[in-house]
């Protein structure tokens, strides 16, 4: 379970201060996939890397099954696997079995757990061709799956994934969409950022939608249709997020 | 953990082109082409050279008696000597004056001229040895005067001079002792810094950082582990960088060779280069860290490095003018300075343990100093994430 207490961050960038996060609060049950939504700007990553303890924040907090980010941070870091855009965070010049271990190994699995995670992932994803090929020449379905195959390593319980489809085609996408599946049934905890509204209403239980560094709707997706009478959550978030920045300007 | 990263970031690093051509060929190439510039330019140059000396054409047999034993100069005939010396086809013209040797016998004064450019190294090669064969002419031609008035020789020649050097600088070896640290701190510096580059602000340019961090590995586990591989790839150049000058002078010269056999220990003073060197890479790693993650990109972090890098010309100037025997403590203490004057008291063949444990020390200790402040930085999440 994931508790978010009424959270704010505030950068200062080349003297302007940018409220990133304004008092935001919301609650992720165990086993729910839910969808962030938000436009360029809107605080999805900040959000998420202050969930990731990647980030200090400088009010409220945040309780990962019952661990503050803050406090044990390394107790939320074994459970939890992040990845922050596609197809990121690989080492070019190593390949994908390399880089799979490597990240193994700062998990603290053993030889045999590593291997035997390698393959069942390698099985998954169909990587066994490039398994042994420097990650350099890879195409971005292949870094796509191998950067997934990376933040779940070590099997995390709650999974975070900001963007994860952005720039990739459709059948990379694809990947992803099969993978969330997979991981639903597995009974994890996901949330991940998108531009893709089709996206979410596909995969999502429930979405949280932000704007300007605010939660302007969280709720079961079915909730949220009934609510709008509407199946259309491209309309639906457009709408929402007009009345929001109407409520702000009375 | 800490093995995990350290030998991680090698096996990366050492796959990088650029850090392989930077740790093999860059020395490589600096040291040969140092060592062969000192070896022809400044111990051959007097002995074995031959200069062309212009003489007017038709002269005669008795004047060219008088460069006789010189036979490194050849002798050239051309209508015009000192336009020759001008085009450059010769290096100096000697004209003897008309009747030169019938004036001799008969007494009275005449007059030899030498033209030649003494702003060039050949030309004033050649004057003086021309003027050495004038002046055993002259001393030739005294004698037999005062041999044919019954005098004794030694009446105009009391005493005979000799010149000998107390100083143990030699001019070259003097250079030699600026130029190869100023190599090697190169070397170690330009050979480290992709790498440096890489693994900070490269990490956070491919956003493997977030992943990184992500893992429950300790910030500064991580950090040390970066810091051990520049250190370890700083190392491996600059050892690499001695062991290329050390093979070049055994086999391939002969005076560089006999100048540093003077001082005996030769392997004994590279050994301890190498043993300085390796703390000069601890701090070195250091300031290429900090350069790293203080930088977002690559390119900003190698923006950052190599004007840090061009300081090391200041202490090198420094130090060249001045004699061993005038450094002090601070020229010991200071780092990337001391660099320099250790090396040159060690070129120079002198071994003081206590100079060279100052120096070590204060590396190690700077290298610490600084590893606190990179800590302090990757402890914040602002120089972590863009
Ligand atoms: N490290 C930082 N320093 C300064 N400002 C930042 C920093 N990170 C984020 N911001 C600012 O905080 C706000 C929210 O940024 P964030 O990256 O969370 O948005 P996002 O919803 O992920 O946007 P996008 O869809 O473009 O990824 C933006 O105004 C951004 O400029
Ligand atoms: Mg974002």
């Amino acid at each position: 379970m994931i508790e978010v207490k009424d959270v704010s961050k505030r950068f200062i960038d080349k003297k302007r201060h940018v409220t990133a996060l304004n008092h935001v609060s919301f609650t992720v049950e165990k086993g729910q996939i839910v969808g962030l939504l938000g436009e360029n700007g809107a605080g999805k990553t900040t959000l998420l890397r202050a969930i990731a303890t990647l980030l200090s924040i400088d009010e409220g907090n945040i309780l990962v099954d019952g661990y503050d980010t803050v406090k044990n941070p390394e107790k939320i870091k074994t459970k939890m696997g992040v990845l922050f855009g596609g197809e990121t965070g690989l080492y070019d010049r190593l390949t994908a079995r390399e880089n799979l271990k490597y990240f193994a190994a700062l998990y603290g699995m053993s030889k045999h757990e590593t291997k035997v995670r390698i393959d069942e992932l390698s099985r998954m994803f169909g990587m066994r061709d490039f398994l042994d090929r420097k990650v350099k020449g890879f195409s971005k379905g292949m870094r796509q799956k191998l950067s997934i195959s990376r933040s779940i390593i070590h099997d995390p319980e709650i999974i975070l994934f900001d963007e994860p489809t952005t720039g990739l085609d459709i059948t990379a996408s694809n990947v992803f969409r099969q993978l969330v599946h997979q991981l639903k049934q597995q009974d994890k905890t996901i949330i991940f950022s998108s531009h893709i509204m089709e996206e979410v209403s596909m995969l999502c239980d429930s979405v949280a939608m932000i704007h300007k560094g605010e939660i302007v709707y969280h709720g079961m997706l079915e909730d949220l249709y009934a609510e709008e009478d509407s199946r259309d959550l491209n309309y639906i978030f457009m709408s929402k997020l007009v009345r929001g920045d109407g409520d702000y300007a009375s | 953990m800490l093995r995990k990263v350290y030998f991680k970031e090698l096996k990366d690093a050492f796959r990088d082109q650029r850090t392989l051509l930077l740790t093999v060929l860059i020395p490589i190439i600096m040291m040969t082409g140092l060592v062969l510039f000192y070896e022809f330019t400044f111990f051959s140059s007097s002995e074995g050279e031959e200069y062309d000396l212009a003489i007017s054409e038709g002269i005669g047999d008795e004047e060219r008696t008088v460069f006789q034993e010189h036979e490194n100069i050849n002798l050239i005939e051309f209508a015009d000597p000192v336009d020759a010396v001008i085009e450059g086809e010769a290096q100096a013209a000697v004209i003897f004056e008309a009747n030169f040797f019938d004036k001799l016998d008969t007494h009275e004064t005449t007059e030899v001229t030498i033209y030649g450019d003494t702003f060039s190294r050949n030309s004033s090669n050649l004057i003086q040895e021309v003027t050495l064969a004038l002046a055993t002419f002259e001393r030739a031609v005294v004698l037999e005067r005062l041999l044919a008035e019954g005098i004794d020789h030694e009446i105009i020649v009391p005493f005979t001079i000799e010149q000998s050097e107390i100083s143990e600088e030699s001019m070259p070896l003097n250079l030699l002792a600026m130029l190869v640290p100023l190599m090697l701190i190169l070397a170690i510096g330009i050979g480290a810094s992709p790498s440096a580059s890489d693994l900070f602000a490269g990490e956070k340019e491919r956003k493997t950082m977030e992943a990184l961090l992500m893992t429950p590995v300790k910030r500064s586990t991580l950090l040390i582990g970066k810091w051990l591989a520049i250190t370890t790839i700083g190392a491996v150049i600059g050892i690499i960088t001695l062991l290329v000058v050390l093979l070049e002078i055994q086999f391939f010269t002969e005076h560089l060779l006999s100048a540093f056999q003077e001082t005996e220990n030769m392997f004994l003073i590279f050994a301890m280069i190498a043993l300085i060197a390796i703390a000069y890479a601890v701090f070195s790693a250091a300031i290429l860290m900090l350069t790293s993650i203080a930088a977002k990109t690559v390119k900003e972090s190698q923006s950052y490095s190599t004007p840090v890098m061009m300081i090391a010309i200041v202490p090198a100037m420094l130090t060249q003018t001045m004699g061993v025997h005038e450094f002090n403590l601070f020229h010991y203490s200071v780092p990337i300075l001391n660099f320099f004057t250790i090396n040159k008291e060690l070129l120079l063949g002198i071994i003081n343990i206590e100079h060279i444990l100052i120096v070590i020390g204060t590396n190690l200790l700077a290298g610490i100093i600084l590893f606190a402040i990179c800590r302090m930085m990757f402890m914040k999440d602002k120089w972590v994430m863009d």
